[in-house]
């Protein structure tokens, strides 16, 4: 050992230590990803591509013969669900329209809620065991920059692009442990900090810190992005409260969210490019 | 002592077994959740290498095999497989040069080790990021290498194949 430290060590420390400054620098000083990182990326794209046609394909085809039964089962629940959604939308507008008049009547400013979507296809899940992150089929050529949220179809948040290249890019997941975000529980108004936990990311959990002292939350409240800062959009769902546990120190609590988004059957996401919300 | 052209001959091949499971990786390893974790065949490749060529070669092939890793896989800080990696090279290397003579026993130990510095380095940057998790950290390292651990029959098989046919007057 000492041989090897004497002959050639110190060179290859060197040169670890030259790679390892390099890529950092490159990391910190791109909005976007490093030169490298996007090399790779873009040398990597169609081979996920190819991998995802390949896998989705032999799902589609597991699918095609699952039980008939189950899914007639899931079908009759649907349609109930169907009839009472209609009828909650039909009171919904018309409580839209009460509520225009009445802000028209009281020059209040009208609400909006824009937000300028790119659909993009899930190429790669997870690649380690050490994070939670999804890899998409667009990026700098898309618009796409980072720090845009990722949500899917029933505007569930699904995470925020980590790095992009230029028609690739990575999402962390919001159970990643480097994700963090403003949150708020939807029927208290409580707000608090959403945050991965690597404890709870292997269950596809995540927790909502930083609560106020006196926060009553039940199983099952509603934990939407608070929008406070103005880096991410207000509403979009974030997931529902599992249960309230004590810190390791026992001096503050912390709910225990299950994500609304489902990362395991993703398939199409969309990005939020960008948002304009007046409430 | 093995002639230029020899050993750049030698070092394509270790460069194509490499692509060949780089592919493995992509392509069906990380599409694969076995007890609650994704096989990882890198640490692998990096410490069976090791267990072959020594510390120099070891220590320049698990630096490129990062380097590749920090390029494709994300992780908590840019350079986490390029700093780690080679030590776990070295580590190999060392044991199979005074310890155990190299086969399937010592890829199996070293490759152990070369989780094991992986994980542990894992857990120490989330340590330094406010985010201790010591015990689910314990608990990935045990499933990673339950899970991981059969690949270290093609990975020797493939890397002695490449050692054995350029090494022939050895």
């Amino acid at each position: 050992m000492k041989k090897f430290f004497r002959e050639h060590g110190i060179w290859v420390l060197f040169a670890t230590a030259v790679i390892a400054v390099s890529l950092s620098l490159m990391s910190f000083f791109s909005n976007t990803s490093s030169p490298l990182s996007n090399l790779a990326g873009i040398i990597a794209s169609p081979f996920r591509s190819a991998y995802t046609a390949v896998t989705g394909w032999i799902t589609d085809k597991q699918n095609y013969y699952q039980d008939v039964t189950a899914l007639e089962e899931e079908n009759a629940a649907l349609r109930r669900e169907n009839a009472i959604l209609k009828a909650q939308n039909r009171l919904a507008q018309t409580n839209n329209e009460e509520n225009a008049r009445l802000r028209e009547l009281l020059n209040l400013r009208p609400q909006n809620y824009d937000l300028e979507l790119e659909t993009a296809s899930v190429t790669e899940r997870t690649v380690t065991n050490w994070t939670s992150s999804l890899t998409l089929n667009i990026g700098t050529d898309h618009g796409v920059e980072v720090n845009d949220c990722v949500i899917d179809e029933t505007y569930a948040l699904v995470g925020v692009v980590s790095e992009v290249g230029l028609n690739w890019c990575t999402v962390l997941t919001i159970v990643d442990t480097d994700t963090s975000l403003g949150a708020q529980v939807f029927r208290t108004k409580d707000l608090g900090l959403a945050v991965g936990d690597f404890s709870l990311m292997r269950e596809n959990r995540l927790r909502l810190d930083y609560l106020p002292a006196d926060c009553q939350l039940l199983g099952g409240d509603l934990v939407v992005t608070s929008g406070l800062g103005g880096y991410y959009p207000s509403g979009l769902s974030v997931g529902t409260v599992e249960e309230v546990q004590l810190s390791d120190s026992g001096a503050a609590s912390y709910a225990v969210l299950e994500p609304a988004a489902d990362f395991d059957s993703l398939v199409e996401v969309f990005v939020i490019k960008s948002f304009d919300i007046q409430t | 002592m093995l002639a230029r052209n020899e050993t750049i001959f030698k070092w394509a091949l270790y460069a194509g077994a490499t692509a060949v499971f780089f592919l493995l990786q992509g392509a069906v390893l990380q599409r694969i959740t076995l007890w609650g974790v994704i096989p990882f065949v890198f640490p692998i490749l990096v410490a069976v290498l090791g267990m072959y060529e020594g510390p120099l070669p070891a220590s320049v092939y698990a630096l490129t095999v990062g380097v590749l890793c920090d390029l494709l896989l994300p992780a908590s800080i840019p350079c986490f497989y390029t700093l780690i990696f080679p030590a776990a090279g070295l580590c190999a290397a060392l044991i199979s040069q005074s310890l155990l003579p190299a086969g399937f026993l010592c890829g199996v130990v070293t490759s152990v080790l070369s989780f094991l510095l992986t994980d542990a380095f894992h857990c120490v940057v989330l340590w330094a990021g406010g985010k201790a998790a010591w015990a689910a950290g314990a608990q990935v390292f045990l499933r990673e290498v339950c899970v991981s651990i059969l690949l270290v029959v093609p990975v020797v098989l493939l890397f002695s194949a490449v050692f054995r046919r350029t090494h022939l007057d050895d």
